[in-house]
């Protein structure tokens, strides 16, 4: 095959020119998004502010949001750099991947206050002169709420290649290189791609905390669409919420039509073909429209053979140059570094918050309990509820082509939606009703963490096999039957999923549900949650630091004894692929 | 190219045992003291049941496996790591499915660091070879599975590997293809010139080694082991039908069976605390063979078994052993035969069948043992642990947890005893 990246030229010249106007179309759609990029440059460029004043007339909305938009592009490209890195790290390297996949658990438990103050700090100190430093902790923030499931999905990728596959790729003396290229790379893209969706939405969850937030009494605020709403729901303009609510959507949905569809829909062709499932009948109106512009057909067609191109040239056929014992030396001696790096980091993190947390006192250290004991019931209770409403409803949806085709979507999106854009008129509501926020903020973690078991629930109910289908109604199951004797078990394996997903989002989502702002005026709750949001805007490092050990500690116990059973049991007796 | 014995030795497995590390700590043995030799201008086979090992002895002369005893050499040099020499067709193909066919070809000729400037050529001239012109630019998903198995070979083959090896590689193809594809990868390897200089295949297929075999390597299983290497002297192209291939491969069933089904004449001295591992093979397997025998009149070639259910041959004789064991058939040489009692239980009802079924299972010390255990114990639960204990006691060369499954599974089907999954205890029914 030639490497003709402009196409065969003869065929130039016999197209007309209007074949050309959906790359015209393109490349001014680009030029325009740039143009809005170079706006940030300058934000980012200028001098030190650490509160902006944000502007609540709609029109400065579209401004604020192709900023959060870009922050969390730019944190989605750190994801990917870092899941890229990391997973390939842990996969190849044993003994680093013993320490590796534990600490990515226990990262994944941290929620993003835990990072704040010493990125934040870190990053000011840095560049105390420019807004650099502020926009850099931001995007570090988002960061934190997208990269942790990317890299497990990818470290589980690389390590589930079958093994044929990892057989030929050894038989054929491909080194590692042509290995990720030719076989690794692709065959995780498409879990990649659907991971990347989900990191999306988790980004954008903490996207009010990302970018407006108090570190020891100082407000610290960038012009954002997180800031946007913020200021909104401090000021009590409810025409600005719903308008910075509107703004979301768009985002989402926008990413969702223009990215992650056509993304969806481009990678199945990346896929092994044992693995196949997922939605197949999927497709993308942008995608087929990409695929009508010529220059994009090159540029696929240029990343396609960059990917197959030769790397080194060995000297002789057959017989590749054995690696020199100076590159082997190195190699190894790099990867030792690297684990002693890795161990080092972790031990000066371990003294540093053992450093903190020795000053607490018994009674600081029963609150920091009390709070996580509460919030844990609070998690179950969350669950429970969920899964009454999720399970019928779920089963329903999937168990109908149409209801299938209308709704997964709108589901989808209402997955990828950040609740806590919704709270402040939850809480308004509460006040209204006279209902605590002791148990409102149930309802608020509820809203923030169901819909992982709705999508779940409604995925494997549409996954469930024709011929099952087709022998309960032949026996003729009565409705209830059929949902006791076939959906619920059928269900149960992505029910355990979206439990620990849900789970892993109610404890997040208590430390913007215990502690609200309404009117102004802050409203909590006794929880860990409220716990960890307060000490760190009182900057209590101290409490602080304890209460995210505890909490992180508690969940990564719970993953390890509640939920990895359970779903050793759902995959043992519930699955349906045996 | 058929040059007999006399070619040089390009790979030769000395001494080989292998052991698999087993989830739960101990150690499982696949592979016996294997010595075999692969010369320069043959075609061998691995022939044997499913478990013996023929494909972990084709990867550990691949070097894609390290023996737990024993050497691989290549060219009188001991291999450590990789076996440069020689190229997989694999059983499940292997292929890119985002890579074209010549893609799938091009990038092994990259990696092996093939001439770069040749590669072109030489992706053109394998493509043909095999069959692909036309289908260079189709992606393996659009292709039959004979045909993604021609793309495995003209990868294997492009890199011009002294040795070929063949990972059951015609065993997802369908019949008529595989047919034609032994024929041609013959046809290949006897036109290839210098390489691929033999090859070596495993199969559980006894018609395809004779086809294509020089000499055929008949495993055993649990653990695996040479039990006998048999030379075929027929000349290319060989005819399915001729009296001379049929007569080798009787000879060849006669070798199998006659070692995995001894005549019952041995079968009742036992000592007394002996206790039957039992054939891995389901009672509805079982059952299945009964009903087969019966609607023949009773009786059947246990060769013509394995072609009617189209069920690999190692498979029907584990079948035809179970049933044996229940005194259900008898097996006089190479015919299977249903005694008084297996016709007794063909004519009986359902629930009867059951009767039945207990009652030989009964015979059996195993059975006979649990059952008493059970009974001595009516209110007390028996784990699965102390039976399994009970297995290892008495039979510690058996791998005692499919054992378990399969005692299960007939214990089930006669109602003589429950097991409860959760709590993991066997009680009375």
């Amino acid at each position: 095959m030639e490497w003709m990246p402009w196409g065969v030229p003869g065929r130039f010249r016999l197209r007309p020119l209007t074949a050309y106007w959906p790359d015209a179309v393109f490349i001014l759609c680009l030029a325009g998004l740039f143009y809005g990029l170079a706006g940030f440059e300058e934000q980012i460029t200028a001098h030190f502010r650490p509160a902006f004043e944000i502007d609540l007339s709609p029109l400065a909305l579209p401004k604020y949001a192709l900023f959060s938009l870009a922050r969390g592009l730019a944190a989605y490209a750190i994801s990917l750099i870092f899941t890229l890195l990391y997973g390939y790290w842990a996969a190849k390297d044993e003994r680093a991947g013993s320490i590796l996949v534990p600490l990515l658990d226990v990262l994944q438990s941290i929620p993003v206050l835990g990072f704040m103050p010493g990125v934040v700090l870190a990053l000011i100190a840095l560049f105390p002169r420019s807004n650099i430093g502020l926009e850099l902790a931001s995007i570090i923030m988002i960061f934190t709420g997208q990269a942790w499931n990317m890299t497990f999905g990818f470290y589980h990728s690389l390590r589930s290649l079958p093994p044929e596959q990892r057989e030929a790729a050894a038989v054929f003396r491909f080194n590692w290189w042509q290995k990720l290229r030719w076989v690794e790379l692709p065959s995780a893209a498409s879990g990649l791609v659907w991971n990347s969706m989900m990191s999306m939405a988790g980004g954008w969850f903490f996207l009010m905390v990302s970018e407006a937030f108090m570190l020891g009494e100082r407000d610290y605020r960038l012009p954002g669409l997180g800031s946007y709403m913020s200021v909104a729901v401090d000021k009590g303009n409810y025409p600005a919420m719903a308008w910075a609510f509107l703004a979301m959507i768009a985002i989402i949905v926008a990413l969702d039509q223009l990215l992650w569809r056509p993304l969806t829909v481009w990678v199945r062709r990346y896929r092994l073909e044992e693995s196949g499932g997922e939605t197949d009948t999927d497709s993308s109106w942008f995608l087929e429209w990409l695929t009508k512009l010529k220059v994009l057909k090159a540029a696929e067609l240029g990343l396609h053979h960059l990917m197959m191109r030769p790397t080194k040239q060995p000297a002789h056929p057959l017989t590749p140059p054995v690696r020199g014992k100076i590159e082997r030396w190195l190699l190894s001696s790099l990867r030792w570094a690297l684990f002693a790096a890795v161990i080092g980091v972790l031990l000066y993190a371990a003294a540093q918050l053992a450093g903190l947390v020795a000053e607490l006192g018994v009674a600081e250290w029963k609150a920091v309990w009390y709070s996580t004991f509460l919030t844990f019931l609070r998690v179950f209770v969350v669950l429970l509820a969920a899964t009454l409403w999720t399970l019928p409803v779920g089963i329903l949806i999937g168990r109908s082509p149409a209801a299938l085709k209308i709704l997964r979507p709108v589901v989808q999106i209402a997955a990828s939606f950040p609740a806590p854009m919704l709270f402040p008129v939850m809480v308004a509501l509460f006040i209204w009703l006279h209902l605590s926020l002791g148990w409102g903020s149930i309802l608020l973690m509820l809203l923030g963490s169901q819909w992982y078991i709705l999508f779940n629930v409604i995925g494997a109910a549409a996954a469930v096999p024709a011929d099952l289908k087709e022998a309960t109604v032949s026996f003729r199951l009565s409705g209830w039957r059929q949902f006791t004797a076939l959906y619920v078990p059928a269900v149960f394996p992505a029910l355990v999923t979206g439990w620990v997903t849900a789970a892993g989002g109610a404890w997040n989502a208590s430390i913007v549900a215990e502690k609200v702002s309404y009117n102004g005026q802050p409203l909590a709750t006794d929880g860990i949650g409220a716990l960890i949001s307060q000490s760190a805007e009182r900057g209590d490092f101290h409490t602080l630091a304890a209460s995210i050990m505890v909490m992180a500690a508690v969940v990564v116990l719970l993953n390890r004894v509640l939920w990895g059973r359970l779903s050793g049991l759902a995959q043992e007796r519930y699955s349906l692929g045996k | 190219m058929n040059v007999g014995n006399n070619g040089k030795i390009l790979c030769a497995a000395a001494g080989i045992s292998h052991e698999f590390a087993k989830p739960e700590g101990n150690r499982l043995k696949v592979l016996d003291n294997i010595n075999l030799q692969i010369r320069s201008g043959e075609v061998v086979a691995l022939l044997g049941p499913s478990g013996c090992g023929k494909s972990t002895i084709l990867r550990i002369l691949a070097g894609l496996i390290k023996p737990t005893a024993g050497d691989v050499f290549t060219h009188g040099e001991k291999l450590a790591g990789l076996n440069k020499g020689a190229a997989i067709v694999f059983q499940g193909f292997a292929l890119y499915p985002w890579m074209t066919v010549t893609e799938n070809v091009e990038v092994v000729l990259k990696s092996t660091g093939y001439p770069f400037g040749e590669i072109g050529d030489r992706v053109r001239e394998t493509v043909k070879m095999v069959g692909l012109s036309g289908f260079e630019d189709a992606y393996p998903r659009e292709l039959s599975g004979g045909m993604k198995q021609r793309v495995g070979i003209a990868r294997a083959i492009a890199v011009k590997p002294e040795l070929l090896f063949m990972d059951e590689p015609f065993s997802q193809v369908d019949a008529l293809t595989a047919e034609s594809l032994r024929a041609e990868v013959l046809d290949i390897w006897e036109m290839a010139g210098a390489n691929p200089q033999s090859i070596l295949m495993v199969s559980h297929d006894i018609k395809e080694v004779v086809y294509m075999a020089d000499r055929i390597v008949v495993l055993g299983a649990h653990p695996g082991r040479i039990r006998t290497v048999m030379e075929n002297p027929l000349s290319r192209p060989r005819d399915y039908r001729s009296p001379e291939f049929q007569r080798l491969v009787e000879r060849l069933h006669d070798i199998i069976s006659g070692h995995e089904m001894p005549d019952v004449a041995v079968e009742p001295v036992m000592p007394p605390n002996f206790i039957e591992p039992l054939p891995n093979c389901s009672a509805s397997e079982i059952v299945g063979l009964l009903e087969y025998l019966d609607a023949r009149g009773g009786i059947a070639d246990v060769f013509q078994i394995s072609v009617d259910t189209r069920r690999e041959f190692g498979q029907i004789i584990t079948i035809v052993k179970g049933a044996e064991m229940l005194d259900m058939v008898d097996t006089p040489k190479r015919m299977v035969t249903l005694t008084a009692v297996g016709k007794q239980f063909t004519k009986a009802s359902p629930e009867d069948r059951k009767n039945v079924w207990r009652g030989q299972m009964l015979q059996l010390n195993l059975f006979r043992t649990i059952k008493e255990l059970i009974d001595k114990h009516p209110e007390q639960a028996i784990s699965k642990e102390l039976v399994q204990e009970i297995i290892v006691m008495h039979m510690p060369f058996e791998n005692y947890e499919p054992l378990f499954d399969n005692l299960i599974r007939w214990a089930r089907y006669g109602n003589l005893f429950s097991y409860d999954e959760t709590s993991e205890t066997l009680s009375p029914p």
